[in-house]
């Protein structure tokens, strides 16, 4: 009976430190603060030295919860990148995931070396274990805060906190290696690494097309998809770590397939697995935190300041220039990504593999680890928000997303149904525009449903639901975006002038008298483009700008290159022409004056 | 609508003599400070400042340079015919040899984007832009400036 005790026991305390976990998420939104800190804390608290009182120093459990969460973590993370994304950053973010972390490393361990008292190997497994930007962390924060980065640096970010983790996981584990076993030169090392990142790569492309098959051929039950495919990344996971490859780049390689590839049952896995990552964050870092033994941190408390004072404000940022010198960004835009850094929960898990090796002196790195973990969600973290409006790279959020439905459609895996409630002032009502690939299948109207026909058209205040691709539903999005009307009378198009989407805003209101909001003045037209569509712009997108509507002329590479204007025009005009004669000549005109041109 | 509320007889230039696009912009906004009394260099300035976003050929061989001045007292323009076409910077890369300028008064806002409009509407009626080209003189010129129905690209009487 007393084993039964002791397991309701465990049970009991685990999932009442999970709870607390999870309402303290309400405390962290409304004071902002960091909220991975609270669950550490959380966990430093239930522990040994704090008012819980919990005797935990099992570090294998901690190991492998650890890994399991991180596998989690970093699917869920490829799940969430898209190909689009990923395309256009990889050479940049690459560089900063591999290089950058080897840089930051290196630049640690110097400190690392007189500080600590340290070997120089021993001193660069500290630098291993910290030089990873914590995806999870980078983005709880940016999400929690609400903050809209520009896609060029959401992006790069996004990439290089996905892939690096396995690139420090690697490096930390081959320096352990060495430093247990004393074996091996540094080209072996080199080598192994390239080996697991292939492996890595690889299982990781199968694995996800797998589940991609899998998933598609059988007909689960409703529920099970999205358990499936969390069950399936951990499979993949632990078969690539078992053929000595990455299993860390490998999940989030798979994620990256899955989420890129039309699933059925799409939204019933992002949802799951958004719940899932949640979890695995709260109990990864509780856990993290119940291994810490405050006491004995004061001793190495100093010099691991110093390690994350060099850490901030030399390595990172020396890494970030280092790396993002052959590419075009913008200096604010370089010290921003320096400053995002984040340190999370990889860099404790992975200061635990000293532990659980059992290596001498293995408690400096974890409680190094800890200390700089502690100072970046402090520091980096309160000042997250600040930082972006200070450098400018954080987007007005001037147009709150409108509330989108998606709706599976079992049978098929392209499509789906994405509804939007209609408001006065949408671009949908306003303009009827909506692009040739959506259609809309229903309308609710005065709590009847209608089928298209029935509804006739659309007014304000219905609901509607479209037939989209499932990849392209969320750029319906700024149809239904509630945005005041403009000023001037509907503007036709006319074509004519165009400019250079280098032009600014600013520069555009100010030859045209056109009224914009201040934040936007010094924004290029093509990263305006950017910024208002969530997929790439295509050629013939227009945006409303102050009177006038501006059109992506041509786009070269999902760059917006050139800009039309639509200037306002003439009141008394009839929007279209009614007649059917008049209709024909409108739709001949535009053949007409094509040939002529030609 | 005709654009006789835009540009007076005396603001049309049959045959302007101009070597560029430089020489063009000068020439029009020394015409154009004579006219409305104002400062030559501030027009020029202006015109080059908007140019600098992009050329103001709209294609076809028609060019309507423009930008907003203080101090002017209404919309105000100029429709010069180059003796022989230049090279504007178009997109189309075709030579220009119809400028319509256009300068608005600081303010004036949505007048400055209807008057724009209306010009190039006008001018990209393939036959509009046929008949300036082929008109006798100045008084030509302004006669089809201000009589042609803009809704209609056409005008029935010059069909030949």
């Amino acid at each position: 009976m007393a084993a039964l005790e002791i397991v309701n026991l465990t049970v009991l305390l685990g999932a009442v430190i999970v709870l607390a976990g999870i309402l303290s998420s309400l405390v962290a939104l409304r004071f902002g603060a960091p909220l991975l800190l609270i669950f550490l804390l959380i966990g430093v608290f239930a522990g040994e030295s704090g008012p819980g009182g919990i005797k935990f120093n099992d570090v294998g459990i901690a190991f492998t919860v650890g890994s399991i969460a991180l596998a989690l973590i970093l699917f869920d993370g490829g799940l969430r990148t898209r190909f689009q994304a990923f395309k256009n950053v990889l050479a940049p973010a690459g560089l900063l995931a591999t290089v950058g972390v080897l840089v930051t490393a290196a630049l640690v361990a110097p400190v690392a070396f007189f500080a600590l008292d340290l070997s120089w190997t021993e001193s660069l497994l500290v630098g291993a274990v910290i030089g990873s930007t914590d995806a999870a962390a980078v983005f709880f924060l940016i999400h929690t805060r609400g903050l809209r980065l520009r896609p060029r640096i959401a992006a790069t970010l996004e990439v290089e906190s996905g892939t690096n983790d396995p690139f420090a996981i690697f490096l930390t584990i081959i320096l352990v290696e060495i430093l247990a076993q004393g074996h091996g030169s540094w080209g072996e090392a080199a080598a192994e690494l390239s080996v697991r990142a292939l492996v890595g790569l690889a299982l990781g492309l199968l694995g996800g097309q797998a589940v991609v098959g899998v998933m598609n051929r059988l007909g689960l039950p409703q529920g099970l998809h999205a358990p499936f495919v969390a069950t399936a990344a951990l499979v993949i996971f632990a078969a690539t770590e078992a053929t000595h490859g990455s299993g860390y780049l490998a999940a989030y390689v798979a994620g990256m397939i899955v989420g890129n590839r039309p699933t059925r049952a799409h939204n019933a896995i992002i949802t799951f697995l958004d719940a899932v990552t949640w979890l695995a964050q709260i109990v990864m870092f509780v856990i993290l935190g119940l291994l810490v033994w405050p006491e004995r941190l004061l001793s190495s408390l100093v010099p691991a300041l110093f390690v994350a004072f060099a850490l901030t404000f030399i390595a990172r940022p020396a890494a970030v220039f280092l790396c993002l010198w052959p590419f075009r960004y913008a200096w604010r835009e370089k010290i921003f990504i320096s400053w995002v850094g984040l340190r999370g929960a990889v860099g404790i898990f992975l200061a635990s593999i000293p532990l659980l090796v059992g290596m001498p002196k293995a408690y400096i790195y974890f409680d190094v680890a800890f200390v700089v973990v502690l100072v970046s969600l402090l520091v980096q973290g309160w000042t997250l928000t600040p930082a972006a409006r200070r450098l400018q790279v954080a987007l007005p959020r001037s147009d709150a997303a409108p509330q989108r439905v998606e709706l599976d459609l079992p049978g098929q895996t392209t499509h789906e149904l994405v509804g939007y409630a209609v408001g006065a002032n949408s671009l949908f009502l306003r303009r009827h525009v909506l692009p040739t690939w959506a259609k809309l299948a229903l309308l609710v109207r005065d709590e009847r449903v209608l089928s298209p026909l029935e509804g006739g058209a659309v007014r304000e205040n219905d609901y509607v639901y479209f037939l989209a691709p499932l990849e392209k539903a969320r750029a319906l999005d700024r149809f239904f975006v509630d945005m005041p009307a403009p000023s001037a009378p509907d503007a036709r198009l006319l074509g004519g002038f165009q400019v250079s989407a280098d032009v600014t805003l600013g520069a555009l209101a100010e030859i045209y008298g056109l009224s914009i909001s201040e934040e936007d003045a010094t924004l290029p037209l093509a990263e305006w483009f950017d910024q208002q569509f969530d997929d790439t712009p295509t050629e013939g997108d227009r945006l409303p700008l102050g009177a006038i509507e501006v059109v992506a002329d041509r786009v070269v590479d999902g760059k917006v290159v050139t800009v039309g204007l639509d200037l306002a025009d003439e009141p008394e005009t009839p929007p279209g022409p009614l007649t059917w004669s008049g209709r024909l000549r409108a739709a001949v005109k535009p053949l007409i004056s094509g040939l002529g041109l030609g | 609508m005709p654009l006789d509320d835009l540009i007076a007889p005396n603001a049309v230039l049959p045959a302007l003599k101009v070597n560029g696009k430089k020489q063009a912009l000068q020439e029009l906004a020394a015409k154009a400070a004579e006219l409305t009394g104002g400062n030559e260099r501030a027009i020029l300035e202006v015109l080059i400042q908007r140019e600098k976003l992009g050329s103001t050929a709209v294609g076809n061989g028609i060019a309507i340079p423009h930008g907003k001045l203080p101090n002017l007292p209404h919309l105000f323009g100029i429709f010069a015919r180059l003796g022989r076409p230049i090279d504007f910077e178009a997109l189309d890369g075709q030579p220009v040899d119809l400028v319509c300028l256009l300068l608005a008064p600081e303010g004036a806002g949505a007048d400055h984007l209807k008057a724009l409009a209306r010009i190039a509407r006008l001018l990209r009626g393939q036959d509009v832009a046929k008949t300036l080209r082929e008109a006798e003189d100045g008084e030509a010129i302004y006669a089809i400036l201000s009589a042609s129905p803009v809704t209609d690209p056409q005008p029935p009487q010059q069909a030949a």
